[in-house]
């Protein structure tokens, strides 16, 4: 039987859609920022027009160099340039392929893969009677696009895949990875998520589902507002974000710093409603995670909710919270950074799991924004409405509900420095 | 536009190669063009002047080689 090891996190990279770096990305969100604005396109026949969250600070060809760069949709540019900052801030170089690095893999997640280069085809296709199009639009497409750069770039000969589940996809890539290094199948894993759904199907189809929060120019950066009672839906946002999961005697033995322990995930399906969350499944999930870490209830001082902000699903996870924690729930703190960053769908996973994993490090809690007067089917937590220094922070979750009843949760533990 | 020129802009722009490095000796591959981006390139060709490159055809090795074979479809298609 095969011993399982420990993995650390040893390396983090984000495109923050403030525009700075991972710490000043953190120290946004604990003083409640918000990334989301308007968006508005000129679209035809019906330009968008709705609050979202934009990286319009990043430069692909800065970040990738033109070459590379032009090879991939913006979700690929976005996911690559997050996973070469994870790599340089775990302490790797960049270099050829060598014998070392034959195991190590990549984890990535995406919901929508390259829709902005599919639209762009059809719309060559369709709208512009175009008989055909470019050589590269299969490879800017395909899903598993951006692990495919990753691995190619980095010089990794472990497994490259994806994990496409909607807005879990990132947290299930999360776990898949973690499941690796733990079983000793890889000492090093990339892992995290990346998307670009500002195409205009998609956004079109989000529409239609009416789930999307209402604002204006004004109005927007406080669009989203989970646990709210005014709260009017979710707010689409674009991401990259990228973790390196290292086995723990491997991270010691080069003197890496390790920002926290990922100890459990669980991931559970509701076998319920394609869009309506359960809070059994998610019950589930939550307590498989704390199984698989080992770790009691007491143990856990945060949650990372998945805290979308639409009028269901945020009651569904209180609820869930309330039957995993028990007594203990009206004392767990409790925040959806959803309301600063929005929901980044295939990339949410990774950027939460970032943020839970600073969290423990920096031993401080962000807030959720915006957060005035909380839905009474919400309440029964510990809403942290700013951040929250001063009490030891040794365990967190990190949840990620999706469409089509998906559950996946991540359990991380602080360590000491 | 000659068919010289439109392989220095398709490598300055989409592979950021120096124009003066574009010249009639210099193998494709050494700039950058492997397999996919001859694809690209030939698309390029076929959209901006009109032609059609035939299935099997033999991808040129340098960049003379190219513009001797772009021309000459050219003028056999006009």
């Amino acid at each position: 039987m095969n011993q399982q090891r420990r993995v650390a996190v040893t390396g983090l990279g984000l495109i923050s859609p403030f525009g700075g770096d991972l710490n000043d990305f953190f120290a946004r969100l604990l003083a409640g920022e918000s990334a989301v604005s308007f968006l508005r396109t000129d679209d035809v026949p019906r330009p968008l027009a709705m609050p979202f969250v934009r990286c319009q600070h990043f430069d692909a060809d800065a970040a990738l160099g033109r070459p590379l760069a032009g090879m991939m949709d913006r979700f690929t540019q976005l996911g690559t340039a997050a996973a070469f900052a994870a790599w340089e801030d775990a302490g790797f170089s960049r270099g050829q392929p060598t014998k070392e690095l034959e195991n190590w893999g990549v984890s990535w997640g995406t919901a929508l893969g390259g829709v902005l280069a599919y639209e762009k085809g059809y719309r060559d296709l369709w709208q512009n009677g175009r008989g055909r199009v470019p050589p590269l639009s299969v490879i800017l497409g395909m899903n598993n696009a951006t692990n495919a750069h990753i691995s190619i770039q980095l010089g990794l000969g472990g497994v490259s895949m994806t994990h496409t589940v909607a807005c879990a996809s990132s947290s299930i890539a999360i776990g898949e990875a973690f499941r690796r290094v733990r079983s000793g199948e890889a000492p090093v894993m990339l892992t995290g998520g990346s998307e670009s759904p500002q195409a205009y199907a998609v956004v079109r189809a989000w529409e239609a589902l009416r789930i999307l929060a209402s604002g204006d120019e004004t109005t927007s950066p406080q669009a989203c507002r989970p646990f709210s009672a005014d709260r009017t839906g979710l707010v689409l946002g674009e991401g990259g974000a990228a973790l390196v999961l290292e086995e723990w005697d491997h991270a010691l033995a080069r003197g890496a710093r390790i920002y926290a322990e990922i100890v459990g995930y669980g991931s559970t399906s509701d076998h319920s409603h394609l869009v309506r969350p359960e809070a059994d499944g998610q019950r589930r999930a939550m307590q498989a995670a704390l199984s698989d870490a080992g770790l009691s209830l007491g143990e856990i001082d945060y949650v990372n909710a998945h805290g979308t902000a639409t009028p269901e699903g945020d009651s569904v996870e209180v609820a869930a919270l309330i039957e995993v924690f028990g007594e203990l729930a009206a004392r767990l703190p409790v925040s959806a950074t959803k309301s600063m960053h929005g929901h980044q769908l295939g990339a949410a996973g990774a950027v939460e799991a970032i943020i839970t994993v600073l969290a423990l490090h920096q031993q401080a809690i962000p807030p959720t924004a915006h957060l005035q007067e909380i839905e009474p089917a919400c309440l029964g937590v510990d809403h942290v409405t700013s951040a929250r220094r001063g009490q030891p922070l040794r365990a967190a979750l990190s949840n990620s509900f999706a469409f089509g009843g998906s559950n996946a949760v991540l359990a991380f533990r602080a360590v000491a420095h | 536009m000659d068919s010289l020129t439109l392989i220095r802009e398709f490598l300055e722009n989409r592979l950021g190669v120096s124009p003066e490095l574009v010249v009639a000796e210099a193998p494709l591959n050494d700039l950058g063009i492997d397999s996919l981006m001859m694809l690209e390139l030939m698309f390029e060709f076929e959209d901006r002047f009109g032609i059609t490159l035939a299935k099997g055809l033999k991808s040129p090795k340098t960049v003379g080689e190219m513009v001797a074979l772009m021309d000459r479809l050219r003028s056999e298609q006009s």
